[in-house]
């Protein structure tokens, strides 16, 4: 069996980069298992998509935590403590990563792979932040089971079922045959399975009625949850050009442009979420667009 | 043209309170999240939200709330009734036991369009009829956003949700017109009534900040582009927002006094499709093959709103 756990963000396409990958094994003859997982959080919030592949029968359910493959979609994850997105990974592991870079300390312990889907998706689909075929296509090339011909029939099937239009399925099929011509398979070792036991029981101690209840006694204590990981772009004010018309303030749904004592606007990175709004609205085109990189463990 | 109707000229004019703390679950670009915020600047600090369970129930995940107020978390149908219970509690205490004028609170419902005009509709309008003294602020997404943008009586005719997907029998998607909450909530007469979109930010605020000094039902309902159901990349929000308003579909108005007056009036009505073609809801309409019929109806349905009042 091979287990592949996929991460990236909400909206994305990793849940549908799971069914696919899921899909294309069962057309090629194999029993095949996908579920996504993500809490109650949405889009730009992390997500973990699940896709079990076998020739036997899959007895095994719930979440993979020993995985043979990781795609990391958004490299950003790499130092997000919710995502986790090495975790459970061992020296056999193939991990990928869409990146530009090639992350050294992390090559040093574990078989790494990137390659900038980003920069391919932008070229194919002209969109840089839908990842969901091009990631379940770097899977199958690096299980090296499943035909380029039954993967792009899986592609299509679930794609159609999202109301794709015919010239993004046909952007999706350039983009996902020049992956397949790209990514090698990788060498993927057995691992020996470890029988599952049960877990004993825990029985509750009782606890004061006022510790079970949902009550918040700290106002505005939501500024300790950062969202300023959600980010796959960053907006970036000129302020040498800025005429503090004060759009981006007041435009901004997280209220994360605030004003400096002078009145100028001046973004808040640790929540910044990045939905650009800012630099869209900008009417002097003064705020920039750059993507974000994050930085490698 | 604008008609003005508070203290407030231009963005700078803006209260700079900040009710909402960054970091909240709500999705990137959410347009709702802009009108409750720019509404809670005007509004200050001292309010408890009665919040009906929807895509807003993320504004607080225990053990975080963004709010310097209170909050108080209700189901679908029952953030009015408890809206009922905290005005009575509070009033009772200022009357009879000693609670101070300065600690009084404005007790605003937050809820979605689902909430407002499905199950919490009874409570809400027996509320008016009492004339309860709270503000009602209904984001309205037009459709059950939270659970994953099923049909609510806020979808539009013509627009595609989880429920009322375009199929070869169904051709539009959904094929009921959208219930005038607007209206329906008029015929009550109360004390306030208006439609904001976050795009106006000015109107928005004036309108919030006349409302702040009126004591009765206040209701508001925001145009709340919503980037994930209804298929936009979430920069376009404010973008939507704005086509909304420009193609006449989401009238900018209020009721105050017995008399509807349009605060934000396109100037030349653009065709609806520039406000249509952007979204996915709607790629049906476009694709495979133009359905006119039903974009010529979406566009007659505006015409003849504006026309009242032409």
């Amino acid at each position: 069996m091979w287990r592949v756990r996929i991460h990236g963000r909400g909206g994305q396409g990793i849940k549908t980069a799971g069914q696919i990958l899921g899909t294309a094994g069962f057309y090629s003859g194999y029993q095949a298992q996908d579920f996504p997982l993500y809490g109650a959080e949405r889009r730009g919030a992390p997500v973990i998509a699940f896709t079990r592949i076998s020739e036997e029968d899959i007895l095994e359910r719930g979440p993979i935590s020993s995985p043979d493959i990781i795609l990391i979609g958004d490299e950003t994850l790499l130092n997000d403590p919710q995502s986790a997105p090495l975790c459970g990974a061992d020296p056999s592991t193939v991990i990928f990563i869409n990146s530009a870079r090639i992350p050294d300390q992390l090559s040093e312990k574990f078989s790494v792979k990137t390659a900038d889907l980003t920069e391919l998706c932008l070229k194919r689909l002209n969109n840089r932040s839908i990842y969901g075929s091009a990631l379940s296509a770097v899977g199958a090339c690096l299980l090296g089971t499943i035909d380029l011909q039954v993967f792009l029939l899986a592609m299509e099937d679930e794609l159609t079922q999202h109301g794709i239009s015919h010239q993004m399925l046909k952007g999706n099929i350039d983009l996902v045959s020049e992956i397949f011509s790209i990514i090698e398979p990788a060498v993927i070792s057995q691992r020996t399975e470890e029988a599952i036991t049960a877990k004993s029981l825990v029985s509750p101690s009782l606890l004061p009625v006022i510790d079970g209840a949902p009550i918040i006694l700290n106002p505005g204590n939501m500024v300790l949850h950062k969202t300023g990981n959600w980010r796959v772009e960053r907006p970036e004010i000129d302020l040498e050009r800025c005429n503090d018309c004060l759009i981006c303030y007041a435009r901004c749904p997280d209220g994360v442009i605030g004003l400096t004592p002078e009145g100028r606007p001046e973004i808040n990175y640790e929540y910044c979420k990045g939905c650009m709004i800012c630099a869209q609205e900008c009417a002097g085109h003064f705020i920039q667009t750059v993507r974000e990189t994050g930085t490698f463990p | 043209m604008k008609v003005l109707t508070g203290p407030h000229k231009k963005i700078k004019d803006l209260h700079p309170n900040e009710a909402i703390a960054p970091g909240t679950g709500l999705c990137a670009g959410c347009g709702g999240l802009d009108g409750l915020r720019l509404g809670l600047k005007e509004l200050g600090d001292d309010f408890l939200i009665c919040n009906a369970a929807g895509c807003f129930t993320l504004l607080s995940i225990y053990p975080f709330t963004p709010l310097k107020g209170s909050w108080l978390y209700t189901t679908m149908g029952g953030p009015v009734p408890a809206a009922q219970g905290v005005r009575d509690a509070l009033d009772i205490r200022l009357q009879y036991r000693g609670l101070e004028e300065k600690e009084n609170l404005q007790v605003i419902v937050v809820a979605g369009d689902g909430s407002s005009s499905d199950i919490g509709f009874g409570a809400t309008s027996a509320a008016i009829y009492r004339g309860l003294d709270f503000i009602y602020f209904c984001y309205d997404n037009e459709a059950y956003g939270n659970t994953g943008f099923q049909l609510s009586p806020s979808s539009p005719y013509g627009s595609a949700t989880q429920t009322t997907p375009s199929t070869d029998e169904h051709e539009a998607g959904t094929e009921i017109n959208k219930k005038d909450l607007f209206e329906c909530w008029k015929a009550q007469k109360p004390v306030y009534l208006a439609t904001v979109s976050p795009r106006e930010p000015i109107d928005l605020s004036n309108k919030f900040a006349r409302a702040k000094k009126l004591k009765g039902p206040r209701m508001f309902i925001c145009m709340s582009p919503c980037p994930t159901g209804w298929g936009f990349d979430p920069k376009d929000s404010q973008l939507i927002a704005k086509l909304a308003v420009d193609t006449g579909i989401f009238p900018v108005k209020e009721y105050f006094e017995g008399e509807v007056k349009h605060t934000v009036r396109p100037r030349k009505r653009l065709p609806v499709e520039k406000f249509l073609e952007r979204q996915k809801r709607f790629h049906h309409l476009f694709e495979p093959h133009r359905q006119d019929e039903v974009i010529q109806q979406i566009q007659k349905g505006v015409d003849d709103y504006w026309g009242q009042y032409e």
